[in-house]
């Protein structure tokens, strides 16, 4: 079977959810077993309905894996298509166990 | 074991995968590992317009511990082999 | 790059510690270990709403309550230095195989012909736990991507 590791997305853009909600966009450097990740050059991608998504500059991050929901890998064409200051939209809620 | 073995079986197949924060997620199961952390391809969220956040996101890794439930496909069941399955489990062969 | 190498290479740097109850540590990293436990030194405690500090000269922080470090950007480089100047000393040939292996044999037995369909001990206990990749040396190709 395809394995489940997030290896091939080392190096690559991804896109995090973690279980507080927010968005943080960031360059997958490494990953544990317990999902803990380092994201180089991050930035979270704060959502609202007031005004268009406002990107906060983060940098280096070690996010631990407990407190992650999902790991997408972001598809740059089709992010750079986006206009993300004409989005708007809840922040996503927290992840209640 | 008996959910890792049965997920590994619907690899391929397409499911939703509805989050503890609302979010539900639909795409191909790509893969499952020991803890049930899922990897989906060809993601769509379900309700787009309410969660924009992964527009841009294809191809995901969901962790296990944030999962709420599964929709299966409906040819992804088996009752008979799943009670089977069941019960050698809970004697423990 | 392990992220607890990453953290290891990052001690005497400042960081920024948020916990999952929000509140946020500023401080030097004295020491760490493998469950992420942290001491740091000179910190500043920020509450979750962000209006009340407080000084302290040293805490140790228990790994399971962060929700994420901060770590400054250079840090990432000295952890590449250390992964190639570890390899430089890389032991002779027989001289290794000792201590705690990679395990990377006698794993993930236990198929032997399900029934119905299943090909895979479904329910069986085994189904082969794959050898996770954990990648010592951040560099290098190997990605696979078409």
């Amino acid at each position: 079977m395809a394995s489940t590791s997030l290896e091939p997305l080392v190096d690559q853009t991804i896109s995090v959810i973690t279980n507080d909600g927010r968005n943080i966009v960031g360059v997958l450097k490494g990953f544990d077993q317990a999902t803990n990740l380092i994201l180089d050059e991050s930035h979270e991608r704060v959502y609202s309905t007031k005004v268009g998504v406002e990107p906060i500059v983060l940098g280096l991050y070690i996010i631990r894996g407990d407190n992650i929901a999902v790991v997408g890998e972001l598809d740059e064409e089709l992010d750079a298509s986006l206009d993300l200051t004409s989005l708007r939209a809840h922040p996503l809620k927290p992840v209640q166990h | 074991m008996l959910f890792f073995s049965y997920f590994k079986e619907l690899v391929g197949k397409e499911v939703t995968v509805e989050l503890k924060n609302d979010l539900a997620i639909r795409g191909t199961l790509h893969s499952v590992d020991q803890y049930l952390n899922i990897k989906l391809e060809n993601t769509r969220v379900v309700d787009q317009v309410k969660y924009p956040h992964m527009l841009s996101v294809k191809n995901c890794f969901i962790r296990g511990s944030v999962v709420r439930y599964v929709q299966l496909p409906p040819d992804g069941v088996d009752i008979e082999i799943l009670h089977d399955a069941t019960r050698r489990e809970a004697r423990g062969d | 790059m392990l992220p607890l190498s990453l953290l290891k290479t990052a001690q005497g740097h400042p960081m920024l510690v948020e916990l999952k109850n929000g509140e946020t540590y500023n401080g030097h990293l004295v020491n760490c270990d493998t469950w992420m436990n942290i001491h740091l030194r000179e910190v500043i405690c920020t509450s979750k709403d962000g209006d009340r500090f407080w000084r302290m000269p040293e805490c140790y922080i228990r790994g399971n309550t962060i929700k994420y470090l901060r770590v400054p950007d250079e840090v990432i480089d000295k952890v590449q230095e250390e992964t190639v100047r570890r390899s430089d000393r890389k032991p002779p040939i027989g001289t290794r195989g000792r201590g705690r292996g990679r395990g990377d044999e006698g794993r993930g037995g236990g198929r032997a012909g399900g029934r119905g369909g299943y090909d895979d001990g479904y329910a069986r206990g085994g189904g082969g736990r794959g050898p996770r990749g954990g990648k010592s040396t951040g560099r290098g190709g190997g990605r696979g991507r078409g």
